[in-house]
C-alpha cells in the first residue's frame, strides 16, 4: 500500500518582503535603543574616569581592577547576591502551595486567585516599598503589634538591614514565582500522580518521583526569573535597606547619578550581571542533570 | 482537612501580598501628622493638602503624558510585531519571540544605564523626554506583544478561510474578522501597557530631566525624607486611578468579549 | 448549476507530489466524493478547487474557465469546514449575511433569502444565538446554510461529519444529501470514511498517494473495484487465491475453493498463473458441514444485532471473514461448510 506522506505543508523557506514591515518597527526599536546601547555599556565600563565630566578619554581596565582591589564592593557582590538567592528560595517555598492551589484547585476561585496574585503588580513599586517602611520600622506596625501581644521584649530590627530587605522583595516578587510555578503545574496531568498511586507509591512519592520532576521547567522558570529581577531591583533596597545596607544596583544608580562616575558605574553593573548570569547558567545546568528536566 | 489547611495557607499569602496596600491606603486618612498605621483618627486633611501641592499634582499630569504616549507608541510597534510573530514568522519564531521579551529580561537597571548613555551619546541629553519615553515603550512593548500575539494565536486560521470562500478581500477580512476578534488582546495590551508605564520607577528616574518629575519618582523623593500622610494620601489615589483604568477599560470596551 | 473540469492537476513540494495528475469531470449538480485515507490528497485538491491552495501544474475549470489564476474570494463558491469555522463574535444572522453583504446583496432581499435557507436547515428562529450557544449539529447546520445562501457555483465539504457522534452523523449525512438534491448543487465532498462516500454519493474518486485509483459509481467501487488497494479501503473484503486454468474467448477462467469464476481475458494473465480475486463477506454462505461447499472451522464469532460476522478457518489454509444475517447462526468451533456463487468473485490481477 502506498501512501505519499506528505501532505503537510513545509515552511516557507524564506521570508517574504511585504510581511517584513510588521517586524520592521520592533526591530528597530530594539536594535538601536537596546542592543547597541547595551554595547556602549560594555564600552563605557573600559572608558577612562572623567574629572567634573561623566567620563574621560582614553580607555582602560582601572574600573574593573578598582572593584576587586577593595574587598569593600567584593563583599557588596556577594551580599547582593546572598539576598536574591534568600529571596528566589522563600518565594519557591512560600509560592509553591499557593501555585498549587491555584492549578489544582476549583476554577471559581482560581479567577479571583489569579486576580489577587497579581493584583499587587497593579500598584506601583514605589508605594509597595513604602508600605513595607512602615510596616518594618522600629515603630512600624509589626513590631507594635508583637509589642502588644507580648511576643517580643524589644523592637526586632528589621529596617534597615538585609533582613527587611528579603522580606520586601520576597512580597514584591512573590507573583513572579507563583504564576509561571502554576502553569507548569497545571501542565502536569493529574492522572499522572492517580497512576503512580495505583502502582502502590504514596501521596508523597508520587508527588516526588513524578510530578515534582515534570513541574521542574516551571520551577527553573520562576527560580531564574526572581533571581535576575532580585539582584537588579532598586527601589524596594534603596527605601528599606536606606544608606547603612545598599544592594549593587543601589550602588550602581549612586555611582550614576550621584557622584556621575559612568565608567565605573558601567562596571559594576556588567560585573553584576555576568555574575548573576553564570549563576542562572549554572543553575540550569544542575537542575536538568538532577531532575532530568524534560526537554518540552 | 487537608484542603482546609492549604486554602487557609493561602489566605494568608493573599492577605501578605495584600497588606502593604492596606497599610498605605490606611494611613492616608491620618488625621494626625505621623503615619501610622492603623490611623490614629481618621480625616481626609492629606488628600487636601496634596491637591493643593503643585509638585505632585504636575507631576501625575506627567506620569499620564508619558503614559498615554507609551501606550500609543507600544500599541502600534507591538501588535505589529504580534501579527508578524503568529502569522509570518515560520522559522524565526523562536528568535522573534526571544528578542520581543527581551527587554523584560534584561535589569530594567540595565536598561536605564544603556539609554542614558545613548541619549547622551547623540546630543540630546535628558533635555527632552524623548528618552523616557523611549525606555517607557521598551519596557512595556513584551506586555503589548504577549497579550496579542495570544490573542492571535486563539485565532482559528479556517476563520479567514471562510470569509475568504464567502468573498472578502483581505482588508474586509482584517477589519470584520481579525479585528474584532484579537480586541481582547489589544484591549489587554494597552492596559498593561499604561499601568506599567505609570508605575514604571528606574527608567523614569534615571532619564528625566531637571525639572520634570514623574508620580512614582515624586513620591520616592519625598519618601526619603518626609514622613507625614501626604505620600500615602498620593499613593492611594494613584492606586485608585490604576484600579479605575482597568475597570472602566473592561466594562466599557472589554465586555461584549466574554462571550466566546 | 457548474460544470467542474480538473485537468491534470498537481501540488508540488520539492521532490514530493501531494497531489499527481488528477483528472475528473464533474457534472452539473452531481455529488462526488473524494475518498481516500489521510495524507493521500484529497483534502489538498479541495482546496486547490478551492483556490486556498496554488495548483503547481494543471487546470481548473468552472464551465470551461479555468479559474487557477482566480483568488479564493472571487471564485464564488460555498465551502464547509470540518470545524464549521462560524464566526464566534457574529449571530447565526450576522454569519449568514456575511457572504451576502460581499456580494451587495440589498437588505431586504438578504432577509428572506436567509429565512428561506434557515428553513431549510430547520434553525428557524436561531437567528439571534452565537455559535457558542449552539451544539455541534446545529453549528453544522448553520455553517451549511452559510455556503448555500450566498447560492455559489459550486459546495465544496472538507470532512465537515468528522467531529460529530456516530449518530449525528448518520442523521446529517441523509439531512445533506437531501438538502443537496433539493438545492442541485455540484458538490465535491471529502472524506475517509467510506461508508459516508458511498451512501452520499453520486460518484466516488478513490486517492491514495496523491493519485486516482479509481471513479465511478459506489456500486462499482465496491463490487468492481480495480485494485488491491480500492478492495481493501473500500468496506470489508476477502482475498482469495486462484490459479488461471484457461485462456479462450476472451475469457479466462480460474479455479479457486469455490468453484470455477470467470472473467475477462486481461494482458499478462495465462494458464497456471497465480490470481488474487475478492470475495465480499456477505457474498459468502454457511451450512451445515458435508453441504454443498468447502469445509471449514468457525474461529470466532462477533454478534452486532444486524448481522454476525465470523471468522472461519477453511481446511484448505485459508481463512474467511463471513458476515451473515442471523437466521442461522453458529458457534465457536462449529464445522460448517462455506460456499459463494461463481459471479460474486472478482478478479483483481496476479497473486503478489
Amino acid at each position: 500500500m502506498s501512501a505519499a506522506s506528505a501532505a503537510v505543508a513545509p515552511a516557507p523557506s524564506r521570508l517574504r518582503l511585504g510581511p517584513l514591515v510588521l517586524i520592521a518597527p520592533a526591530a528597530i526599536l530594539l536594535a538601536v535603543f537596546l542592543v547597541i546601547p547595551y554595547l556602549n555599556i560594555l564600552l563605557m565600563s573600559f572608558r577612562a574616569p572623567g574629572q567634573g565630566t561623566p567620563y574621560g578619554e582614553g580607555f582602560t581596565i582601572a574600573n574593573y581592577l578598582r572593584f576587586f582591589s577593595d574587598g569593600f564592593y567584593i563583599r557588596q557582590v556577594a551580599n547582593t547576591l546572598w539576598i536574591g538567592f534568600l529571596c528566589t528560595a522563600i518565594c519557591l517555598v512560600v509560592g509553591f502551595p499557593v501555585a498549587w492551589q491555584l492549578a489544582r484547585g476549583s476554577p471559581r476561585f482560581r479567577a479571583i486567585g489569579y486576580g489577587l496574585v497579581l493584583s499587587p503588580l497593579l500598584v506601583g513599586i514605589v508605594i509597595r516599598s513604602y508600605g513595607w517602611t512602615i510596616l518594618l520600622g522600629n515603630n512600624g506596625l509589626i513590631n507594635r503589634t508583637l509589642t502588644n501581644i507580648g511576643l517580643i521584649e524589644g523592637p526586632l530590627p528589621l529596617m534597615y538591614n538585609a533582613l527587611g530587605i528579603v522580606i520586601a522583595l520576597v512580597h514584591v516578587f512573590l507573583p513572579f514565582m507563583i504564576l509561571p510555578l502554576m502553569a507548569a503545574i497545571q501542565g502536569v496531568d493529574p492522572s499522572l500522580e492517580t497512576a503512580a498511586r495505583s502502582l502502590g507509591a504514596s501521596r508523597l512519592t508520587a508527588f516526588r518521583r513524578v510530578t515534582l520532576p515534570l513541574c521542574m521547567p516551571g520551577i527553573q522558570a520562576g527560580c531564574i526569573l526572581v533571581f535576575v529581577l532580585s539582584l537588579s531591583a532598586y527601589v524596594t533596597p534603596s527605601l528599606i535597606g536606606g544608606l547603612r545596607v545598599k544592594t549593587m544596583a543601589v550602588t550602581v544608580v549612586d555611582a550614576l547619578i550621584d557622584t556621575f562616575q559612568w565608567p565605573w558605574g558601567s562596571a559594576l553593573a556588567l560585573i553584576l550581571s555576568v555574575t548573576g548570569a553564570l549563576i542562572v547558567v549554572l543553575f540550569a545546568r544542575l537542575t536538568r542533570m538532577k531532575w532530568k528536566v524534560a526537554r518540552t | 482537612m487537608r484542603s482546609r489547611v492549604l486554602a487557609a495557607y493561602c489566605i494568608l499569602i493573599y492577605l501578605f501580598l495584600a497588606a502593604p496596600i492596606i497599610i498605605v491606603v490606611g494611613a492616608s486618612f491620618n488625621a494626625g501628622n505621623f503615619l501610622t498605621f492603623p490611623p490614629q483618627g481618621l480625616s481626609l486633611r492629606w488628600y487636601v493638602v496634596f491637591f493643593h501641592n503643585d509638585v505632585f499634582m504636575r507631576a501625575i499630569r506627567t506620569s499620564l503624558w508619558v503614559a498615554a504616549v507609551t501606550t500609543c507608541v507600544s500599541l502600534v510597534v507591538g501588535t505589529m510585531a504580534a501579527l508578524f510573530y503568529v502569522q509570518h514568522a515560520g522559522r524565526w519564531k523562536e528568535t522573534v519571540r526571544v528578542a520581543m521579551l527581551a527587554p523584560l529580561l534584561l535589569p530594567e537597571v540595565l536598561t536605564a544605564i544603556a539609554l542614558l548613555f545613548f541619549v547622551y551619546a547623540i546630543g540630546i541629553g535628558t533635555r527632552s523626554m524623548f528618552g523616557m519615553v523611549v525606555g517607557h515603550v521598551l519596557m512595556t512593548l513584551p506586555f503589548v506583544f504577549i497579550n496579542v500575539a495570544a490573542s492571535l494565536e486563539s485565532f482559528d486560521p479556517d476563520w479567514d478561510m471562510a470569509a475568504r470562500s464567502l468573498g472578502a478581500g483581505r482588508w474586509t477580512r482584517f477589519r470584520r474578522i481579525m479585528l474584532p476578534l484579537i480586541k481582547p488582546g489589544v484591549i489587554g495590551g494597552a492596559l498593561f501597557a499604561f499601568i506599567i508605564s505609570f508605575d514604571l520607577f528606574t527608567i523614569s528616574f534615571l532619564l528625566k530631566g531637571i525639572g520634570t518629575s514623574t508620580l512614582p519618582i515624586q513620591l520616592f523623593d519625598y519618601l526619603r525624607t518626609n514622613f507625614t500622610p501626604e505620600a500615602a494620601a498620593v499613593s492611594t489615589l494613584s492606586v485608585l486611578l490604576t484600579l479605575g483604568v482597568v475597570i472602566v477599560s473592561d466594562k466599557v470596551l472589554g465586555l461584549k468579549l466574554h462571550r466566546f | 448549476m457548474t460544470v467542474v473540469r480538473i485537468e491534470s492537476l498537481s501540488k508540488v513540494y520539492g521532490a514530493v507530489r501531494a497531489v499527481d495528475r488528477i483528472s475528473v469531470e464533474i457534472g452539473d449538480g452531481e455529488f462526488i466524493s473524494l475518498l481516500g485515507p489521510s495524507g493521500c490528497g484529497k483534502t489538498t485538491t479541495l482546496k486547490m478547487i478551492a483556490g486556498f491552495e496554488e495548483a503547481s501544474e494543471g487546470a481548473i475549470r468552472f464551465d470551461g474557465a479555468d479559474v487557477v489564476r482566480v483568488p479564493a474570494e472571487k471564485r464564488d463558491i460555498g465551502m464547509v469546514f470540518q470545524n464549521y469555522a462560524l464566526f464566534p463574535h457574529m449571530t447565526v444572522d450576522q454569519n449568514l449575511a456575511f457572504g451576502l453583504e460581499m456580494r451587495r446583496v440589498p437588505r431586504a432581499e438578504m432577509r428572506s433569502r436567509i429565512d428561506r435557507v434557515l428553513e431549510m436547515v430547520q434553525l428557524s428562529g436561531f437567528s439571534g444565538r452565537y455559535p457558542s450557544q449552539l451544539s455541534g449539529g446545529q453549528q453544522q447546520r448553520v455553517a451549511l446554510a452559510r455556503a448555500l445562501v450566498i447560492e455559489p457555483r459550486i459546495l465544496l465539504l472538507d470532512e465537515p461529519l468528522a467531529n460529530l457522534d456516530a449518530k449525528l452523523r448518520e442523521e446529517m449525512r441523509v439531512f445533506i444529501r437531501d438538502l443537496q438534491r433539493r438545492v442541485g448543487i455540484t458538490t465535491v465532498y471529502v472524506t475517509h470514511d467510506q461508508a459516508e462516500a458511498m451512501t452520499m454519493s453520486d460518484r466516488v474518486v478513490v486517492m491514495f498517494g496523491g493519485r486516482i485509483a479509481q471513479v465511478g459509481a459506489p456500486a462499482d467501487i465496491y463490487e468492481r473495484p480495480q485494485n488491491l488497494d480500492v478492495a481493501r479501503f473500500v468496506g470489508q473484503v476477502n482475498l482469495v487465491s486462484g490459479t488461471v486454468t484457461s485462456a479462450d474467448g476472451g475469457t479466462l477462467a480460474i479455479d479457486t475453493a469455490f468453484g470455477r469464476a470467470a472473467a475477462p481475458a486481461r494482458d499478462g494473465l495465462y494458464p497456471g498463473q497465480a490470481v488474487t480475486l475478492s470475495l465480499r463477506p456477505e457474498a459468502i454462505g454457511l451450512g451445515a458441514p458435508g453441504k454443498a461447499g468447502a469445509p471449514g472451522r468457525v474461529e470466532a464469532r462477533y454478534y452486532s444485532g444486524s448481522l454476525i460476522d465470523y471468522r472461519v478457518a477453511l481446511d484448505g489454509g485459508e481463512t474467511l471473514h463471513v458476515q451473515s444475517f442471523p437466521t442461522v447462526a453458529f458457534a465457536e468451533g462449529d464445522r460448517v461448510s462455506v460456499h459463494a456463487p461463481a459471479d460474486r468473485l472478482w478478479l483483481i490481477g496476479a497473486a503478489q
